[in-house]
């Protein structure tokens, strides 16, 4: 053949600085008119004959030119100015030029992800961006990480954002979690050695397109794929030790003892003053007892705690050739944490598979994940009274004269279940080595995605997408029974016995599902040489679900043997069922004017299940807008090198929980207060009328947004600043208000209630130096976010958010910031004295005070890079600065007099300062008030500190200053050069040393806890605060990276 | 181009297909497998779910603040969970469960029982409810005074019910009840499979007559002191009309030793908290003593029980080394939830023969204290205290009935001897401390630790669950002012 034949080469335009694909470049035949664009996951066809030479071009990327050599011609493009050519992943897994967008969005790479290996994708990122926060609530390996977009806005319902995994939702519920068990939020199983990028949508403008899931932000991770070429073997392994963090600081004036005398049954440190003098301690057993001096113990608490490990070793083998790829992956997290033994042993395995092809203009990929988790995990907060006790609140309560560590050996004749020193409470190391819990899941995700290539400027695609997991969880407790008349039977010398441990075991099964289905069209046009058009119209069918049933048993009839079939009791048994659906059709419209001005519209009409029929249909609509100034005005000057302004409006929604709308009946459970009587009894069964009052007008919350804000680029890209503000409302709340008892019920749910949420958020990047031995890289950043409850339902004074046992409560109260800690208060007179009772102890007032809220002033992070060769220093910082919070620990820890604000006057006997006690006419109506002499005598000082006993003052110990700075991040990295590397057949390799959570400074107030732990769960209650749970974790390792 | 039409012509089809069907069964999917809905309610379910309720609540943590305030226990050294009460030191945040669930628990379910009873013609169910709403309404307004009553029970259409005064309340329970008896009950026999739904008395409607009829015995004597007429008016017409009252006890006797099927004070105080709190008040140790009341072993499982003086739990080792050693009250998971004690319908009827002459006080008052022992199987003493006084002074013999009644309500319903202290006097209020020289056994005293400046509680404040929710609670009143019917304050 003399003339070269036509044919159609396909191929996909990459950024070769990020490996995303560039949509919307332009690809043309050289020398010809014959010209496309790549469609929105950079792909490309056009015809041309061997020989012939394809121009890519795209703006903010050097124009490159290829010769066509085969069918299949992948081109990378380098960014010539970066801020232009940026291209970052947006809502429904879909790349644009970050230049387009009207609104915030921040992208994660995947080495900030994995460079101190930590083994969540989240658990590197703190401090890292603006408006993000996270926080390890628990210590424990396998626990929750909570992650909050901007603020709080949502009173009862949700505030999680929504994970999108390469364009699918991903499940991430805690099933199976309260305040003594976290087993996890499931979208910490995420492999993150396999994260390419993570893009967090933060506004509603961006999450517009996912309308009634979208009000709280989305999180967008794209996970690696494989690439044309020969296989590429990825290998890393590291080695974290983990210990604790921070533990609390009890006073060493005074020992163990009750009522200002030395007790030696007594768990508090209400005895004399310390002696150091040697003298017998614990339980008289034979006639013999145990000797050291009557001293603190400094590092008791700490020495209660061992040092962790965490393995996380990762392999993955990818590769292609021109048509299709594929990858896999494995990655093995092992961990033991700081607990003594296997109560808090953790591991994960990851196994992901994925591949891709194309044929002609049909393209095809996959992906399956499966994720198996098998943890144990130990108790926090308070035990299950009558049945057993936990390790953390029996720590707290061992006298600071006691050595802990010892206590380990925890069948020694002294400090067994008889001969424990004290008969109210129990050796922590009982607690964690006879009781604990078990978790093992297995879970699989991924997706399927069909492309159809129209012409050049339509392309269909269906995705489906699946996210089915499967968990078990075992939670034992033993029995136990002091032997009577032994030391905790009764034979200390007050005579007092304690209880025995009925035991328990439950088993819980949780069955969680969401299916996925998409079918979008996808639009990508040039009109002329100053428009262009891109958008994008499709229909999204989602069906998710979850099942769980479990049984409890309680009072072993064998000690020791864990089984639901091991007791005269029958099983208590529950079921339960939750199923929704959401049908949606939306569409996305982008219209760019001269490459510097872009106008982008969403809408989206979602259909629910949760809803009643005719109440169920709602539409968000989304608008943005983009001015790239910087090229409007043609500035190319190395000063300015990149202006752009951004302007945003939004709405999203949060419909409500399945079964919502119907008024039902419950089995009869009758709360007693402590315990319960539950149906069937006798053989007769009961059902009582539900105490929540539905109705069928409810409607989905309804968050309207708007957001301006500013990129800015400096000195030819050496100084960079991202500036917001925005403005959100979240009204139509769904709320489960209290009414009164007397109606019948005890709460209503209604749509009622609005929250204001105002906030800033800028980041500050720059690189101050940057030679060719050493470039030293900041990025500042600063966020500020107040939410308001601007109203609530007439009436209604506050709703409740969270409580603890003893009376304080987290509220949300019209026209006040949202997240009230509110406590019992004393009473004063007029004159501001304070009110105390005939006993000299200050009376409650009749309503609660309000302590503060939990919200932060401001949270800043400085996050730096400094490279020196082939070293890379990284460290970061997070300031979190103002708000409140409570600490159960805090309670706990007065109660047994170990907290130093217990040494108030030495201890003597004293008179509230400033007090008053009432004068009562006959019928005991005040008529007045007089000076107060009454004290509180020296034996009684220990009552002072008792929430029971003074409930006035109680809160005002337990409620603590949030603030915190942490030194979240340290590593060293040291890449091996590039000689050294191919001598072992290598391309790449690195070695890494690295610390995370390293340094906690707390403000002098708080001796007792990290304000960033919680049991009460990741979302708005957990800003309550904490009831008795583990310490925060401290992690300090190394890693190793080798690609072959 | 003719295959590509047809691709997306079936693309718009599945895609019609999906909106058409799916729109429809989208929002099937939403009644809940986990609840019945509430049309389902009947009242087999409704009523013994009541029942319960009730019992949890009566014979539970209001039979621990009965049990503290009639000086039977006090809170006991070494631990702290029942000080607030033992100080009388109560506030708008204590006590709100029992308000909560017997109201939208227990009284909510007997409402809807009524209603489901009235329109199923079950006149059973129907009598069955109405006697214990009443009972259960009796117990709110005699700690409360005014409760939401005749706007109550109406969910989203009333969501601030005004509070009625306890005597409107009283005389439209009354009038409740009377209109339940004045229905087709009795020729309406509860079939078999139903009988097993009522816990006191399986079925039996005769019991459930005399039940109706004590009920509103007690609740006329109850305004002996400031409705003397209507007292008088209500004991005399129930006798001219020849009402039975109860010859057994009203009871349920279905706890057993199993999770969530225990005694509720048991479960409360011994299974939950370890039996760390209550301890024997020597107010009432020192009287069984003076008296050698053999039910002491009953009450407290020895008959040497070591006593704690009332309140004093602020007392050290070296003050007071028995403290530490104190005894607990003898509860078994399996022990009964008494409504009305067979000794209590004696002792109310002796109460009503010595003051209206309609029956003889004296064969009533031993008839009370007979069945008072046969409660624990033991024969009744017929010396001292445990003889009728018959005396011509009215009040000598109404101490001694209102002595026997505070002795038997220890382990059952405790509630009631508080409230036949503040009714009569009996016992006496001591002026002394009991661990004083000359101290009375049996007197009460004025807790240790008491905050109330030496008067004693008379009721309860409104639970913060109604006062914040509800804008028609009325204003505060301390907790030592009487409430409606009580002897008013000197």
């Amino acid at each position: 053949m003399a003339f070269a034949q036509n044919k159609t080469i396909t191929g996909i335009v990459t950024s070769q600085d990020e490996g995303f694909a560039i949509p919307g470049a332009t690809v043309k035949l050289k020398g010809t008119n014959q010209g496309t664009q790549t469609s929105n996951d950079g792909k490309y066809s056009i015809s041309a004959t061997d020989g012939s030479v394809l121009v890519f071009s795209f703006l903010g990327y050097e124009t490159k030119e290829v010769v066509v050599t085969k069918n299949v011609m992948n081109v990378a493009l380098r960014l010539s100015s970066k801020q232009l050519g940026e291209v970052v992943v947006t809502s429904l897994g879909i790349n644009k030029a970050k230049k387009t967008l009207g609104y915030a969005q921040t992208t994660v790479k995947s080495e900030v992800i994995n460079q101190s290996a930590p083994n969540n994708p989240f658990g590197a990122l703190q401090g890292k961006v603006a408006g993000v926060n996270i926080s390890n609530v628990g210590g424990s390996a396998g626990g929750s990480t909570k992650i909050i977009l901007r603020g709080y806005t949502s009173l009862t319902g949700t505030n999680q954002p929504l994970f999108i995994i390469d364009g699918v939702p991903l499940n991430n519920s805690t099933s199976g979690s309260d305040t003594n068990f976290d087993f996890g939020n499931n979208a910490n199983d995420i492999d993150p050695n396999q994260i390419d990028n993570i893009s967090i949508l933060k506004g509603s403008a961006a999450t517009a397109i996912y309308g009634s899931r979208g009000s709280n932000g989305v999180i967008v991770i794209t996970t690696k794929k494989g690439k044309s070429g020969k296989p590429v073997v990825d290998f890393s392994s590291a080695a974290t030790i983990t210990d604790v963090a921070f533990v609390y600081k009890p006073q060493d004036v005074f020992g163990q003892g009750w009522d200002s005398h030395f007790v030696l049954g007594e768990n508090g440190n209400w005895g004399p003053k310390y002696t150091n003098l040697l003298q017998p301690w614990g339980a008289v057993v034979n006639n013999t007892q145990l000797l050291r001096p009557f001293s603190f113990i400094k590092n008791n608490v700490r020495d209660a705690f061992d040092h962790g490990l965490d393995l996380n070793n990762n392999i993955s083998i990818s590769g292609g050739s021109d048509a299709s790829t594929y990858l896999f992956s494995y990655n093995n997290i092992h961990s033991n944490g700081i607990l003594p033994g296997p109560a808090d042993k953790f591991s994960r395995n990851n196994f992901t598979l994925k591949g891709s092809t194309v044929y002609k203009n049909f393209s095809a990929d996959a992906s399956l994940n499966y994720v198996a988790k098998n943890g144990n995990f130990v108790a926090t907060g308070q035990g299950p009274t009558g049945i057993a006790t936990t390790f953390y609140e029996n720590l707290l309560q061992i006298p600071g004269s006691i050595p802990i560590k010892d206590l380990r050996d925890y069948k020694n004749l002294y400090f067994n279940v008889d001969n424990y020193y004290t008969p109210y409470a129990e050796n922590p190391y009982y607690s964690l080595n006879e009781n604990g819990s078990h978790s093992k899941s297995d879970r699989f995700y991924g997706n399927i995605n069909l492309n159809y290539k129209v012409t050049n400027w339509f392309t269909l695609n269906f995705q489906q997408g699946a996210d089915i997991s499967n968990m078990g969880n075992r939670i034992w407790f033993n029995s136990n029974a002091p032997t009577p008349g032994s030391w905790v039977g009764g034979g200390n010398t007050e005579g007092q016995s304690r209880k025995p441990d009925v035991g328990s075991v439950e088993e819980d099964n949780f069955q969680n599902y969401e299916y996925d289905s998409k079918l979008q069209a996808i639009f990508n046009k040039k009109f002329g040489s100053d428009f262009d058009f891109n958008g994008l119209v499709g229909t999204n069918y989602n069906d998710r679900g979850a099942r769980s049933h479990g049984s409890t048993i309680e009072g072993l009839a064998i000690p020791g043997f864990f089984n639901l079939s091991n007791s005269s009791n029958k099983p208590t048994a529950f079921e339960t069922e939750s199923h929704r659906r959401l049908l949606a059709f939306y569409g996305q419209a982008t219209l760019g004017y001269k490459n510097y001005l872009y106008l982008t519209v969403t809408g989206r009409n979602d259909i629910t299940s949760t809803l009643a029929t005719g109440n169920n249909s709602y539409f968000y609509p989304a608008a943005n807008l983009s001015y790239v100034l910087s090229e409007a005005l043609g500035l190319k000057s190395t000063t300015v090198s990149y202006v752009k302004l951004r302007g945003s409006y939004g709405e999203t929604g949060s419909d409500t929980d399945p079964y919502s709308t119907l008024n039902v009946l419950n089995s009869t459970n009758v709360p007693l207060g402590f315990g319960n009587l539950q149906f069937p009894f006798a053989g007769v069964p009961g059902f009582s009328i539900a105490n929540t009052l539905y109705t069928s007008g409810l409607k989905p919350e309804r968050v309207k947004e708007y957001e301006v804000g500013g990129e800015f680029r400096f000195l030819d890209d050496r100084l960079g600043l991202d500036l917001t503000y925005y403005h959100k409302i979240r009204k139509d709340q769904i709320l489960n208000v209290p009414i009164a008892p007397s109606t019948g019920y005890a709460s209503q749910l209604i749509n009622f209630g609005e929250v204001k949420e105002k906030g800033i958020e800028i980041a500050l990047n720059a690189t101050p130096i940057k030679t060719s031995l050493v470039k030293w890289d900041f990025t500042y950043t600063f966020s500020h976010n107040k939410s308001i409850v601007t109203s609530l339902p007439p009436g209604l004074k506050k709703v409740l958010l969270a409580q603890d046992g003893y009376g304080g409560q987290f509220v949300a109260v019209a026209g006040q910031p949202l997240g009230l800690l509110q406590a019992p208060v004393p009473s004063y007179d007029p004159q501001g004295h304070i009110i105390v009772d005939s006993q000299g102890y200050p009376i409650a007032a009749a309503d609660n005070g309000t302590y503060g809220n939990f919200q932060h002033d401001f949270v800043m992070g400085f996050n730096n890079s400094v490279r020196v060769q082939n070293f890379t220093l990284g460290f970061t910082f997070e300031w979190d600065k103002g708000g409140k919070f409570y600490s159960g620990t805090a309670d706990l820890f007065n109660f047994v007099g170990a907290d130093p604000k217990t040494l108030y006057n030495d201890r003597n006997p004293f008179v509230v300062p400033n007090s008053v006690q009432r004068v009562t006419d006959a019928s005991g109506n005040v008529i007045g008030y007089k000076e107060n002499t009454t004290q509180i005598t020296e034996a009684n000082v220990d009552d002072y500190y008792y929430t029971t006993s003074n409930k006035a003052q109680a809160w005002s110990r337990d409620i603590l200053d949030r603030s915190f700075l942490k030194l979240r991040e340290v590593t060293l990295t040291y890449s091996l050069p590039k000689s050294w590397v191919n001598r072992i057949g290598a391309s790449k390799a690195s070695f890494g040393v690295f610390g995370r959570n390293l340094i906690t400074w707390l403000p002098s107030g708080n001796h007792v806890v990290d304000p960033e732990v919680s049991n009460y769960g990741t979302d708005l209650a957990s800003e309550y605060g904490e009831f008795r749970t583990a310490p925060p974790l401290r992690f300090y390792g190394a890693s190793l990276k080798v690609t072959f | 181009m003719k295959n590509r039409n047809i691709k997306i012509k079936s693309i718009f089809i599945l895609g019609t297909l999906i909106v058409s069907f799916g729109c429809k069964k989208i929002t099937d999917i939403n009644t809940s497998p986990n609840n019945p809905s509430i049309d389902k309610a009947t009242p087999q379910v409704l009523f013994p779910s009541g029942v319960l309720s009730t019992a949890g609540r009566v014979g539970g943590e209001l039979d621990i603040l009965g049990g503290i305030w009639s000086q039977y226990w006090t809170q006991s050294v070494a631990a702290s969970q029942f000080k607030t009460i033992d100080a009388y030191n109560l506030q708008r945040q204590d006590l709100n469960g029992s308000y909560n669930e017997l109201f939208s628990g227990a009284l909510a379910d007997y409402q809807l029982a009524i209603t489901k009873a009235k329109a199923a013609k079950l006149d059973n169910f129907y009598l069955m409810c109405t006697v214990m709403k009443a009972y259960t309404f009796e117990v709110l307004v005699d700690l409360y005074d005014k409760v939401p009553y005749t706007e109550a029970f109406q969910g989203a259409s009333n969501l601030n019910p005004k509070f009625d005064d306890g005597y409107t309340i009283y005389k439209g329970l009354l009038a409740e009840i009377d209109a339940a008896l004045a229905s087709g009950y009795a020729t309406a026999p509860v079939v078999a499979a139903d009988s097993k739904t009522d816990f006191l008395f399986g079925g039996d409607m005769d019991k459930w007559r005399q039940f109706a009829n004590t009920l509103k015995l007690k609740m006329y004597l109850r305004m002996v002191n400031t409705h003397a007429a209507d007292a008088e008016a209500g004991v005399r017409a129930l006798y001219a009309a020849h009402a039975d009252f109860l010859d057994d006890d009203a009871v349920v006797k279905v706890f057993i030793d199993a999770t969530d099927q225990r005694n509720p004070i048991y479960a409360y105080t011994v299974f939950n908290l370890g039996a760390n709190d209550l301890r024997a008040s020597n107010t009432f140790v020192s009287w069984l003593r003076a008296n050698n009341d053999a039910r002491i072993k009953n009450y407290f499982g020895t008959n040497t029980p070591t006593p704690i003086d009332q309140g004093f739990y602020t007392a050290t080792q070296a003050q007071h080394p028995s403290y530490y050693t104190a005894t607990a009250p003898a509860f078994a998971a399996t022990d009964p939830v008494y409504f009305i004690t067979k000794a209590e319908s004696h002792f109310l009827q002796a109460e009503a023969g010595l003051r209206y002459g309609v029956t003889t006080p004296k064969t009533e008052f031993d008839a009370g204290v007979t069945a008072a022992f046969a409660q624990y199987s033991l024969p009744a003493p017929t010396t001292g205290v445990y003889v009728y006084p018959n005396s011509a002074d009215l009040q000598t013999n109404l101490k001694a009935i209102i002595y026997q009644k505070w002795a038997s309500f220890p382990n059952s319903h405790t509630l009631e001897a508080f409230f036949d202290q503040e009714r009569t006097g009996y016992p006496e209020n001591s002026a002394i401390y009991s661990l004083d020289a000359g101290y009375i056994p049996g007197q009460w005293v004025y807790s240790k630790n008491g905050v109330t400046a030496g008067r004693f509680p008379k009721r309860l404040v409104y639970p913060d669950s109604e006062r914040s929710r509800n804008t028609n609670t009325p204003p505060e009143v301390p907790i030592t002012v009487p409430v409606w019917w009580g002897i008013p304050n000197k």
